[in-house]
C-alpha cells in the first residue's frame, strides 16, 4: 500500500481523471472531495460491506431452519 | 385490500399501513424501495421484511433491542433526513421508530445479526433506511447465541 501524507487543500491524482482532494481534517475524521468520471463507481467501503451482508442475508432459508431459529430465540 | 406474493407466507393480504418505503433502496438492493413488514405472533420475535416488487426477496430481522439491550443509535445526518427526523437530538427507539437488525442464517455457521447497519422505520411517515452506524463498533455479524457475546 502506498502511504502519502497530505494536508487540507492538497490533492492526489489517480490515473488521468480521478482526483481526491483533502478538504478538511479533524481529530477523528477527514473530509474528502472526489472527482471521477461518471462511469467510475465511488462507494464508501461500509456501503459495499452492508451490500454484501444483505446479499448473504437474502439467501433462501428453509422452513425447518426458520422454525429452529424461532424456537431458539424464544428459549434465550 | 392489496395482495402480495411472499417468499415464506404464500399470497397474503396486507394493509397499506404495513408498507414501508426505502427511498434509496437498501445497500446491494438499490431498486427495492417498498417492503412489507410482516410480524406474526407465531414467529415472534422474528419479523420479516418482504419486498413488494420481488416475491423471492425477504429479509429476516429482529428488534435490535432484543439482540442488544443497550443498543445505541448514531444515525448519520443524511439518513435522519431520509427518515424525516431532525438532526438533533438522536432519536430514540420506540413506538414511532423501529430499529431492526437483519438476521443472516446459513447452513454452515451460526445465525448472525447485522448490528452495524440496522433498518430504521419511522412509522409517522413509514419511511425507512438502512443506516450504517460507524460510531460504536457494532458488528455486521453479531452472533445471536454466542455465550455472553458483547454487542460492541
Amino acid at each position: 500500500m502506498l502511504v502519502i501524507r497530505r494536508r487540507a487543500g492538497e490533492s492526489i491524482l489517480i490515473g488521468d481523471d480521478i482526483r481526491i482532494e483533502i478538504i478538511e481534517t479533524g481529530a477523528a475524521r477527514v473530509k474528502l472531495g472526489i472527482t471521477a468520471p461518471r462511469d467510475v463507481p465511488v462507494l464508501r467501503n461500509e456501503i459495499r460491506l452492508a451490500g454484501e451482508a444483505n446479499q448473504a442475508a437474502a439467501r433462501e432459508v428453509t422452513a425447518a431452519a426458520l422454525s429452529r431459529l424461532v424456537d431458539r430465540l424464544r428459549r434465550t | 385490500m392489496p395482495v402480495s406474493h411472499t417468499r415464506y407466507f404464500g399470497t397474503i393480504d396486507y394493509r397499506d399501513e404495513s408498507v414501508v418505503r426505502f427511498p434509496h433502496g437498501l445497500p446491494g438492493f438499490a431498486e427495492e424501495t417498498r417492503f412489507l413488514l410482516i410480524d406474526q405472533p407465531v414467529n415472534e420475535p422474528l419479523v420479516f421484511l418482504q419486498s413488494l416488487s420481488r416475491p423471492d426477496l425477504c429479509f429476516l430481522a429482529l428488534p435490535v433491542l432484543a439482540v442488544c439491550p443497550g443498543y445505541q443509535l448514531s444515525i448519520p445526518a443524511e439518513d435522519l433526513a431520509t427518515l424525516g427526523l431532525p438532526e438533533q437530538p438522536q432519536p430514540e427507539i420506540g413506538a414511532e421508530l423501529s430499529c431492526l437488525a437483519i438476521v443472516s442464517l446459513a447452513e454452515d455457521r451460526p445465525p448472525v445479526a447485522n448490528l452495524l447497519a440496522p433498518v430504521l422505520i419511522h412509522w409517522k411517515n413509514r419511511r425507512a433506511v438502512q443506516a450504517i452506524q460507524a460510531e460504536f463498533g457494532y458488528s455486521y455479524e453479531h452472533p445471536l447465541f454466542a455465550e455472553a457475546a458483547p454487542c460492541s
